[in-house]
């Protein structure tokens, strides 16, 4: 007997190992990359007028990633790929403040740069949704321009603190959070997004600001800003598992193509959720949609760091407007969250937990098991037993 | 109160060695003057049986149409009440907590205590009066109010059932009543379906004429829904009516339920039983709270529209309908119990696994989980006539719908917190662990079966051939 469950646990175990095989995550290579925050570079204390630069660089075995996030002007993250280990940035801050130059930042060797993408955080949209109808194009109140706001400063001691901006005409603010990575893992709290080193993840919110209708939505303005390749075009994924955003099975991924080739140099990942509270449970979800991206000219981008970094380039916007017809409007909590990731490569796939596959592996082995014991224990049985089994006629 | 001489076992579904030999009292109390009475009349005639027959098919629509009630308007529940799943659920859990002891008591309360005729008018008022409890308790927006409602529908909702089969049995005898238990899964079935179908259009309208949606529209509608259990009473006092009557005109004894339930008796169940229970409670918690919450899985994972998810959810039963009496037929027909048993849990497993991994049509899953369904049903409940006497069958289908109850309530709850806490794919996956215990008993049971002899397994012809020389020996 105890042979026997020696034997039953090691055949579990191996099952187990199986499935975990099967449906571990495949092509998330688990490097780690080593954080370097710097906070307005080159330039000494006190802070810029007008907002800030934080630079984190995250560095890895040959590359580097630089995040750098902006608040002069509309806040701004832009991400540029390195394939040096020592690469760095170099802020000519007289320019840079004045918001007029190219080329007043600069990340050093040029000829290092793999790629660079950024994302815009340009306008904030309200609209009465009198009928219940979230369509979009129904009565827009004027937009809160992000770059008018006046930005909280930032704080080298706690680089990862909100960024929040207070919103005129209103007690509310409208806040952005920004993560960078050391290594691959998951947010802790809803839509818990996967994350890997080549990502960071940015969290928006808004938060008591007050809507000017019983009845408005919101919708906001993202624009992105590439190199050589531009983040395009929207892709929804459907995946079968909603482990980590309840009853959620959509993801959206900003893509940038190579030409030609299909491979994904640049991402923006989100999922198609937002939540009404800022410790939500399952009723607080509400879904989101995004428009198209839509080229626009690039004067548009109104960002300091666009203005800093770039020429002439491509600039894509689109709108994502939080609730659809039926859900509850902005009044009922006044307040509204929203997630997203960036990065460059290939966005991060989700796949099953552990507890998934040990059940399931469990579930599934344990009676096909009880069936091949119990079948190879009758067989043996039968066999030990034919030399008595057969009656002999007395006569 | 109702003394009744003659002992009828109530059987989960017929075994006709059971009821075969009654036949020749049919007509023993036909000699009281009845001669000039239309057909229609005569509580002996088919055609009299038939009026009979529709108002006990019924006797149970409207507590099967209000049963489902917060599955088929599960979004508007949600929104209008600001619940969260876990409270949801427990609208179902609180319907079947009263029955984990009411079970046992059901039988008795029908024979000793009420007699059939007033019980069925009692549990009818108690269906009726739990479904306007809820709806009031909606009206007003107290969330506690609509709990104590489903307790009380809950009271009166499966003794009813009991009822309903007790009724069956007095006025329906030998092959006859195979098709009347049929015939009332499959209003029992039609209640379900039409509930999952309409309520939503009903709220719509009751919206409409309050104004906006929210709670009192939500408690409109289910008052409407509350009609249907008012039709249910009705039939039942004229289900009453009839019944005395012919029982004044057949000089027959009011019926009883036959059941007896002794709670010592369930030391002596043997551990094929057990495992039969096993399998009933492992198999149900996987149906029944799956298709409390089906509607919004079916819109958020496949996009369904709220009407499409609400018919996908109830084809389990639309299905079911005019698949009970062919699969029972079939069952009847090959023996073989226990290989079926294990059939239609391997085909429930498939249709969970489908819903859960894939984005294939759900139509298929759910049809496929209405059959195996089906399937069951005719399968698993006869088994237990097969495995315990005569006089201690009262006691183990009590029993076994005892326990399903208690599984049911804390399954539905466990359900609901599941899905508030890691979604949609963990509850599949639970469920599929669930049919997995199942499915491990049904194997267990196999093996344990065929180590004692085979009897659960037998084919029909075996069956019948050993009944024969069991009924040839005894004379």
């Amino acid at each position: 007997m105890a042979a026997g469950t020696v034997k039953t646990r090691r055949t579990f175990l191996v099952i187990f190992l199986f499935f975990s095989l099967l449906f571990s995550s495949s092509g998330q290579s688990s490097f780690t990359r080593q954080l370097i925050v710097q906070l307005n570079p080159g330039w000494s204390a006190p802070a810029p007028p007008g907002g800030d630069l934080l630079h984190i660089r995250a560095v890895g075995d040959n590359d580097t990633l630089h995040f750098l996030f902006c608040s002069q002007g509309a806040p701004t993250l832009l991400l540029v790929h390195t394939n040096s280990s020592s690469s760095s940035v170099k802020v000519d801050w007289t320019p840079f403040l004045a918001r007029n130059t190219t080329g007043s930042l600069r990340v050093e060797p040029e000829s290092s740069v793999l790629s660079s993408t950024a994302l815009v955080f340009s306008r904030l949209l309200e609209y009465d949704d009198i009928n219940d109808t979230a369509s979009m194009t129904s009565d827009l109140f004027p937009p809160y321009e992000l770059q008018n706001l006046s930005w909280s400063r930032m704080n080298s001691s706690d680089p990862f603190a909100p960024l929040c901006g207070s919103v005129v005409n209103s007690s509310g603010s409208i806040c952005l959070q920004l993560s960078a990575f050391e290594s691959e893992g998951r947010g802790q709290s809803w839509p818990r997004l996967l994350h890997t080193a080549n990502s960071s993840q940015l969290g928006v919110w808004l938060d008591g600001v007050s809507p000017r209708a019983a009845r408005s939505r919101f919708m906001l303005e993202l624009q992105a800003v590439g190199g050589a390749y531009p983040l395009s075009r929207v892709d929804v994924h459907r995946s079968i598992d909603d482990e980590f955003t309840p009853s959620i099975f959509k993801a959206s991924h900003w893509v940038s193509s190579a030409n030609g080739s299909s491979e994904v140099v640049g991402f923006v990942r989100w999922r198609s959720v937002a939540f009404r509270r800022s410790k939500p449970a399952l009723e607080d979800a509400t879904p989101c949609r995004n428009s198209a991206p839509r080229p626009q000219s690039s004067e548009a981008a109104a960002s300091g760091l666009i203005r800093a970094f770039y020429s002439n380039v491509e600039t894509f916007g689109l709108n994502v407007s939080f609730g659809l017809a039926g859900e509850p409007f902005y009044n009922s909590t006044r307040f509204l969250s929203w997630t997203l990731l960036m990065g460059v490569g290939s966005p991060p796939v989700d796949s099953f937990s552990a507890l998934v596959v040990a059940v399931m592996a469990v579930g599934l082995g344990a009676p096909v098991l009880v069936l091949l014991v119990g079948g190879v224990w009758i067989c043996a049985r039968k066999r030990a037993m034919e030399p008595t089994a057969a009656y002999e006629p007395i006569n | 109160m109702a003394d009744f001489e003659e002992r009828r076992s109530l059987l989960g579904d017929e075994d006709e060695r059971f009821v075969g030999d009654r036949e020749p009292q049919r007509g023993a109390g036909g000699t009281g003057g009845t001669g000039a009475m239309p057909a229609i009349c005569d509580p002996r005639h088919l055609l009299h049986r038939v009026v009979v027959l529709v108002f006990m098919c019924f006797l149970g629509f409207g507590s099967y149409f209000c049963y489902d009630n917060p599955a088929a308007l599960q979004t508007q529940v949600l929104q209008d009440l600001n619940l969260n799943t876990e409270n949801f659920m427990r609208l179902y859990a609180w319907y079947s907590w009263p029955n984990v002891v009411l079970c046992f008591f059901g039988g008795f309360l029908l024979d000793r205590v009420f007699g059939i005729r007033f019980g069925t008018i009692i549990f009818s008022v108690f269906v009726c009066a739990g479904q306007i409890v809820f709806a009031t308790g909606a009206l007003l927006n107290h969330f506690w109010l609509m709990e104590a409602g489903r307790f009380i529908f809950g009271i009166g909702g499966e003794s009813l059932a009991v009822a309903q089969n007790t009724y069956a049995v007095n006025w329906f005898k030998g092959k006859e009543l195979n098709l009347v238990f049929g015939l009332q899964l499959s209003m029992a079935r039609l209640g379900s379906t039409v509930n999952m179908n309409i309520m939503g259009w009903v709220y719509n309208k009751v919206a409409g004429l309050v104004g906006s949606p929210g709670y009192t529209a939500l408690g409109g509608s289910l008052m409407i829904a509350a009609v249907t259990c008012l039709f249910s009473l009705i039939c039942a006092l004229v289900l009453a009516y009839l019944d005395k009557r012919a029982e004044r005109i057949l000089q027959k004894e009011q019926g009883g339920t036959g059941e007896v339930i002794k709670l010592t008796d369930v030391k002596d169940f043997p551990l094929t039983l057990w495992l039969i229970f096993i399998i009933c409670v492992c198999y149900y918690v996987a149906i029944f709270p799956f298709i409390g919450l089906g509607q919004v899985f079916f819109i958020e994972k496949f996009n369904f529209s709220p009407a499409e998810a609400r018919a996908v959810n109830s084809i389990v039963y639309i299905i079911s309908a005019p698949a009970s009496p062919i699969l029972g037929f079939l069952v009847d027909k090959t023996g073989r119990n226990v290989v079926w048993v294990i059939i239609a849990v391997t085909a429930t497993l498939a249709a969970h696994m489908m819903l859960a991994f894939t984005f294939w049509n759900p139509w298929i899953a759910m049809s496929l989980l209405g059959v195996s369904y089906s399937l069951l049903a005719c399968a698993l409940w006869p088994m237990v006539a097969f495995v315990v006497p005569e006089h201690q069958l009262g006691t183990a289908y009590g029993f076994m719908q005892s326990i399903q109850n208690l599984g049911l309530a804390l399954i539905a709850m466990a359900a609901g917190a599941i899905l508030d806490t890691r979604g949609y794919l963990v509850l599949e996956v639970f469920f599929c662990a669930c049919i997995c215990m199942a499915l491990m008993a049904v194997v267990m049971l196999y093996f344990v079966d065929y180590l004692r002899g085979g009897d659960l397994n037998q084919s029909a012809a075996a069956r019948a051939r050993l009944q024969k020389e069991a009924t040839s020996d005894a004379e």
